[in-house]
């Protein structure tokens, strides 16, 4: 495995982690915008831009790009969060020319009005379809109030107000501003042909022209760091309820969030954590987890419950403390090593995927400019001590602290909306 | 490319299935008990999903901790899932770790323990995932379809009903392990750097004196009703389709999930360009092929909001019905292409290889050779898929629609 980078003059990123034996090329572009970039004005931007990237450039008709990428037989997507967006495409070696071309040109969209106007449906669908489905906006409304002022409160999605009053000029000017080329890494992973990468890259970005990107990193405002509060989201016909806490946790600048990550597992992990056997085993509630998530300048622990309306509160305080617990009599040896190896073997599971080294290489390059590779995370992970994960606890405890929403049949108690807005 | 398929059969009927991936350090192994949601019996809908947590629940010396905690500790990513025909319990690893795994899956699959003391913590958990599916709409829409469409009860759910999971007791526990966890009918299959003969030679070992007794048939009855609206308080309607196509085992089945995927496979599918790209009328729009050993359906989904509800059922019924006749060589092409792509990075995955070969021998009592399976996508061509669409027209379609109002669904469904 080999990791190769070059830089164009006028700033695009091109890197590449070659592996000999991969019998697939992932390519993906990643653009250094998201939810976190936009204004009010701009709010859902990002994703609807991703989708409009889709709908064709000047030359290239939406149906034509989807026909090269089914011709290709590529299994190609995009994604869009709070600090990305990414277009990728995963194709057998042959077709990386090809496919690299594709997506160069779509980064350069028409974005014309009228298909603007057909995908703007089609993006109040996909809000319709998330509000639906669990956890009934708790995830959104939590990280709104968790972080406060901090560009990271928005949702990426925007509203069906933000989307619907959106003009297409608002669009226009976001992507001339964000899609500049030292905004934007090339990254290919799995069996990459390097050399035909670059010239790609030149032929088809050379010309981009460079724009001065503004600084993203924003001065923390958590409002987490004060007093908990507690949020209602009434949703009486759910069989459910949903419950979203964020608390505080190393950015992705920070060396303990390796640490952080082993922490949440012994935690909260789907299998054999602390929460698994104390609600998930027994029956109590259908999930009750942790993870920990890591941004430019903000970190968290998100913890995600789902149970019987009625057992809601009770569970919430059970959680509460089993991380109460942790931090006062700490963590034993044995379920420390238990999960260190198990996320080490997670690691070189997902590592051997050149199609899931993507979605690692890509961002961690559009975020520190850093590369990192399967072997340089496994000696990180294998590295980590019972004091590392100690130290995580002490400085971001997870109990007594922290933005919990729940979505549900619970009926609103005003008694707990009034104090969560004098917070 | 070179690819080396191992196969062997133990004496109890137990198949063993391998495939080596160089390049690869992991290992998958995957152990499929006839055990499926299709012997759940009457009143008993849920009883495999049970069972199945109820094996993880202690087995020989180990507790439900012990299993769990050698598994993770040694890095192994576990899985257990039910399906109409098996119940499967799963690991990748890094290849020297599978030693660790065997005895363990051994005690699971031959020595349960399916404690009394157990069975309340189980059946809860399989209530509270049944109350979690309550609120996934696409999932219930789905899932009607499927129990409405396949004839009973080759499509009822295999995470249970409440009403039937509320009644299982410890004893309908046992007598299913015993009775459909046997050796005759099961698969293991194991994928990645593998050792096939280390493997063989360990797994007779754990597995070879374990006695056989046959596996039951299922009575097959009827299907359900044409069409159902199932009310939901939603914001989208969500809308479901299915129509007999023939089994993956059949050689036509090729053709079928050719034109199936013209309908509404990738991005540039009939289905995707005229519902999503043309007229917006929705964010999620497909059709699918899916196969049980005996039967098959071709399987279509939307899901939109009310007002535009009726118009996407239309004009899917129209895409459908248009369909043969239409069909053009460079649509087949792309088809084709996705396929075999698709085929050969799965050859990245140790675990969707392991799940590939075992699918294969249930389905076929065989395992095509990856160059067997190109070659079967290469000889499609427009001709061939055409003359099965003509003599399969889609007919006799169920309709399942989920939301806050019905839909219009014309009497008969020439589609």
């Amino acid at each position: 495995m080999k990791f190769l980078h070059e830089r164009l003059p006028n700033g695009l990123d091109v890197i590449a982690e070659v592996t000999d034996t991969a019998l697939s090329t992932s390519i993906g572009f990643f653009v250094k915008t998201g939810a976190r970039d936009e204004t009010d004005a701009e709010w859902g931007v990002s994703h609807f831009l991703e989708h409009m990237v889709f709908k064709g450039t000047n030359d290239l008709s939406a149906d034509e790009i989807n026909r090269r990428f089914d011709w290709m037989g590529a299994s190609a997507n995009a994604f869009t969060s709070e600090e990305d967006t990414a277009y990728h495409a995963a194709v057998l070696p042959e077709q990386q020319i090809e496919a690299t071309a594709l997506l160069a040109r779509m980064m350069r969209p028409a974005l014309r009005e009228d298909d603007f106007d057909t995908e703007k449906l089609v993006i109040l669908e996909e809000i319709r379809m998330y509000d639906d489905q669990p956890p009934f906006g708790a995830d959104d409304r939590c990280r709104a109030t968790f972080f406060g002022h901090h560009p990271l409160a928005r949702s990426v999605l925007g509203t069906v107000e933000s989307i619907e009053r959106m003009p297409v000029e608002v669009m226009r000017d976001y992507h001339r501003r964000r899609y500049s080329p030292a905004n934007i890494v090339l990254c290919a992973t799995g069996a990459v042909d390097f050399e035909a990468l670059v010239s790609s890259a030149r032929e088809w970005c050379g010309h981009w022209e460079p724009l001065a990107i503004p600084p993203r990193r924003a001065p923390l405002d958590l409002r987490a760091s004060h007093a908990p509060t507690l949020e209602l989201i009434t949703r009486p016909t759910s069989t459910l309820e949903y419950a979203v806490k964020m608390s505080r946790g190393p950015a992705g600048d920070d060396d303990d969030r390796f640490a952080a990550k082993l922490l949440a597992a012994i935690l909260g992990d789907t299998s054999g954590s602390r929460l698994y056997w104390a609600m998930v085993d027994t029956g109590r509630a259908e999930q009750a987890s942790c993870h920990h998530q890591d941004f430019l300048d903000a970190g968290m622990f998100a913890t995600q419950l789902s149970c019987d309306p009625e057992d809601a509160e009770e569970l919430l305080g059970m959680i509460d403390e089993v991380y109460r617990g942790a931090a006062e009599q700490g963590l034993d040896r044995r379920e420390f090593e238990q999960n260190r190896n198990k996320l080490a073997g997670r690691w070189v599971l997902l590592g051997e995927r050149p199609r899931r080294r993507l979605f690692d290489v890509g961002p961690e390059w559009a975020h520190s400019g850093d590369y990192r590779s399967v072997a340089d995370d496994l000696r990180t992970i294998e590295n980590l001590s019972l004091e590392d994960v100690h130290r995580v606890l002490a400085r971001w405890p997870l109990h007594g602290t922290g933005s919990t929403v729940l979505a549900g049949p619970l009926p609103l108690d005003p008694s707990l909306e009034t104090a969560s807005e004098a917070q | 490319m070179k690819q080396t398929l191992h196969s062997a059969t133990l004496d109890n009927g137990i198949v063993l299935l391998g495939e080596d991936l160089p390049g690869l350090e992991s290992v998958a192994v995957a152990f499929h008990t006839p055990a499926g949601a299709v012997h759940d019996g009457p009143g008993r809908c849920g009883l495999a999903t049970l069972s199945g947590e109820m094996m993880l629940r202690g087995a020989g010396d180990r507790t439900s901790r012990d299993i769990v905690e050698v598994l993770e500790g040694s890095g192994i990513q576990w899985a257990q899932s039910v399906s109409t025909s098996h119940s499967s319990f799963a690991g990748a690893m890094v290849a020297r770790q599978l030693p660790i795994a065997l005895p363990i899956y051994a005690d699971i699959l031959r020595r349960p323990r399916l404690p009394d003391d157990e069975l309340e913590n189980a059946r809860q958990m399989v209530l509270q995932n049944l109350a979690g599916t309550e609120d996934d709409p696409a999932h219930r829409a789905m899932s009607a379809l499927r129990q409405l469409h396949y004839p009973h009860p080759l499509g009822m759910p295999s995470e249970g009903i409440s009403a039937d999971v509320e009644a299982i007791g410890v004893d309908d526990v046992r007598t299913f392990v015993r009775a459909h966890g046997v050796p005759r009918g099961m698969i293991i299959a194991v994928a990645g750097r593998i050792d096939w003969d280390d493997f063989v030679t360990r797994v007779e070992a754990l597995f070879g004196d374990w006695g056989t007794d046959d596996a039951s048939a299922v009575a097959i009855g009827n299907r359900g009703e044409r069409i159902r609206f199932v009310p939901h308080d939603s914001q989208q309607t969500h809308i479901a389709l299915a129509w007999s196509v023939p089994p993956y085992r059949h050689d036509e089945s090729y053709e079928a999930s050719a034109a199936l995927s013209v309908l509404g496979g990738g991005s540039s599918s009939r289905l995707f360009s005229e519902v999503r790209e043309r007229r917006g009328l929705c964010y999620s729009v497909s059709a699918g092929y899916h196969t049980l050993r005996d039967y098959a359906s071709a399987i279509c989904y939307s899901g939109t909001s009310a007002a535009r509800a009726q118009e996407t059922l239309d004009v899917m019924l129209a895409e459908i019905d248009r369909l043969p006749g239409t069909i053009e060589e460079a649509e087949l092409d792309r088809v084709k292409s996705r396929a075999k792509s698709a085929l050969v990075m799965q050859q990245e995955s140790s675990a969707a290889r392991a799940a590939w070969i075992a699918r294969q021998w249930y389905h076929l009592g065989t395992v095509r050779s990856l160059a067997e399976e190109l070659a079967r996508y290469d000889r499609l061509n427009v001709a061939s898929v055409e003359g099965w669409l003509a003599a399969n027209r889609p007919a006799g379609l169920t309709i399942v629609s989920l939301g806050k109002e019905p839909l219009e669904v014309p009497r008969e469904v020439s589609a």
